[in-house]
């Protein structure tokens, strides 16, 4: 039903199109995903189709590269090491910009799709995500500098991690083609993911050149009671405060007066 | 089914919430204790975040408080004297917990000093506990009397002397002041109303008549409980109000069943069983500070100025 509306849309847009060179049209199935109470996570759908330039002719070497990205925010990774036996907090390293989400789809396994000097210069693929420049501190809080390999160890921890979160997804074949020019990417949204303005960027690339970029914004945002209490939470912290113990200790009055009544 | 909690920011079934916090209700009915040090680690092993855990913690321990102390108040066992000094530590215990509880978060040591200060806590008074129960159930099999505390006198030299009508005391109101503020500390950084260490230190500390321990003990923690929430609120925005009420919904209700099931049981080996779920908790959390992590390495969202 969603693929067929889309499938007109993308037909209406390709016939308004004067053609050139071969040319995107994409469309998200949702711009905003709304986190209300029983939000366990969710999908969204990507969809599109390339408008070629000399229609008729076999697309070979095309590829499709989606990438939806999160907004960024300073992270700090912390190393643990054993002290005294027990395992504390030692080295960190903070990121001034450091993408909360990061998914990307493609066509192809993406070290096929481009060479790795074009992916890292376009900051496609997870590992080429630019983190800003790293802070690297002692347990002691004073600045410190460590040697190329050991900051190379904490932002693929971050990676890592981000990874085990299910926030940094990469589904190579992710991007299907329905025929010659429709194409479509499902990208899953977790549970935790953080809230924000996102972006969906799709990379048309034809033997291994971008041809052709195409971006939609997505907003991710608490909805309803949610959104109502965390931004009392995080406006109003006083009476949010107030009301959460006045709310218990109702709680506990009730119990004693139904206990007493028994 | 699962809800969305909106400030720990991740989904959780509403049934292991309403049973964990019906399981902690039943114990704390049942031992007549808060059930604050059981229902944090829980939290925590549940994945909510330290700090989240430990804000939100502080409504349950409110409303098993008030519920609580209201009994005391109509059986007339609160001394509101000696509760109000206790208070008055209680409240400077737990601001300067709030304070300490953020500036550990801010290097990055919050829950480390929350699992060591939990296993301390725990296998010390669960070891203590164990030993006094054993000893009295072998004491009551042999018939022999229990061995009787020994005198502190230190405590009848210190200055400030104030008169405590209600539980027959004339000490000075330094250890009692002194008492709260380290209770209100712990409150602040381990989310819990801090009832099983004030507890023995008012009975062999302060010496006071065991019959108006508990409901003195049960006042105080209303108020200092009730503080702690809001400056969780406040400096951490680290109260999860979906999340108390679903605790203390599931608290109320296993309250109830717990003060029952404990009618049925020997106080002794109710000691000794309680002595016991302490002690497995604090060695849970020994073993996950001293084993190896899966990941040595963990990341945590900046503050944006530091």
């Amino acid at each position: 039903m969603m693929l067929r509306a889309a499938a007109v849309i993308v037909a209406l847009l390709i016939a308004a199109l004067p053609a050139r060179a071969d040319q995107l049209v994409t469309d998200l199935s949702e711009h905003q995903i709304a986190i209300r109470s029983n939000f366990t996570g969710t999908e969204i759908l990507l969809f599109g189709a390339v408008e070629a330039a000399r229609p008729g002719s076999r697309a070979l070497n095309r590829d499709i590269v989606v990438v939806v990205q999160g907004p960024s925010r300073p992270m700090t990774v912390r190393r643990k090491e054993q002290m005294a036996a027990i395992w504390v907090n030692h080295d960190s390293v903070t990121y001034p910009s450091v993408p909360g989400y990061y998914a990307i789809a493609s066509t192809r396994p993406l070290e096929v799709t481009a060479d790795a000097e074009t992916l890292k210069a376009l900051r496609i693929g997870i590992e080429n995500i630019d983190p800003g420049t790293p802070t690297a501190r002692a347990i002691d809080g004073t600045l410190q500098i460590l040697p190329p390999d050991e900051e190379r160890a904490f932002w693929k921890a971050l990676i890592r991690n981000k990874r085990r979160e299910g926030l940094y997804i990469n589904v190579p074949g992710g991007v299907t083609f329905l025929g010659q020019t429709l194409f479509r990417a499902t990208v899953d949204i977790p549970a935790n993911v953080p809230v924000g303005l996102y972006t969906a960027k799709v990379y048309l690339l034809q033997n291994g050149e971008i041809i052709d970029t195409i971006s939609s914004p997505l907003y991710i945002d608490k909805r309803g009671v949610e959104r109502f209490l965390y931004r009392m939470a995080h406006e109003d912290s006083l009476l949010y405060g107030l009301i959460a113990v006045f709310v218990a200790a109702f709680a506990g009055w009730l119990a004693s007066a139904v206990m007493s009544r028994r | 089914m699962q809800i969305y909690l909106p400030i720990a920011e991740l989904p959780v079934s509403i049934l292991t919430i309403l049973a964990m916090g019906a399981a902690v209700g039943f114990l704390s009915g049942m031992f007549g204790i808060g059930g604050g040090f059981l229902m944090t680690p829980l939290l925590i092993f549940l994945g909510i975040p330290p700090t989240v855990a430990v804000g939100t913690q502080t409504t349950q321990v409110v409303a098993s408080s008030v519920t609580g102390a209201l009994a005391h108040f109509t059986r007339k066992s609160i001394d509101f004297k000696m509760g109000s000094v206790l208070l008055a530590g209680g409240v400077i215990g737990s601001i300067s917990g709030i304070y300490l509880f953020k500036l550990l978060a801010a290097i990055g040591q919050i829950d480390l000093v929350i699992s060591v200060v939990y296993v301390a806590f725990l296998s010390v008074i669960g070891a203590m506990m164990m030993v006094e129960s054993v000893q009295a159930i072998r004491a009551a099999r042999g018939g022999r009397a229990t061995p009787r505390r020994k005198h502190h006198s230190w405590i009848h030299g210190l200055p400030f002397k104030m008169r405590f009508r209600r539980s027959k005391l004339y000490i000075s109101v330094i250890p009692p002041v002194l008492v709260g503020y380290f209770v209100g500390t712990l409150s602040a950084i381990m989310g819990v109303g801090g009832g099983f260490i004030m507890i023995p230190a008012m009975i062999y500390l302060l010496r006071m008549p065991t019959n108006v321990v508990i409901g003195t003990s049960f006042f105080q923690i209303v108020f200092v409980a009730g503080l702690t929430g809001v400056m969780h609120s406040v400096e951490n925005q680290a109260v999860d109000i979906v999340l108390g009420f679903l605790l203390v919904i599931g608290g109320v209700i296993g309250a109830q069943y717990g003060v029952r099931a404990a009618e049925k049981m020997p106080a002794e080996q109710l000691r000794a069983l309680l002595a016991a779920i302490l002690l497995l908790i604090g060695l849970r959390l020994g073993y996950d500070l001293v084993s190896t992590p899966p990941d040595l390495y963990s990341v945590i969202e900046a503050e944006p100025h530091s």
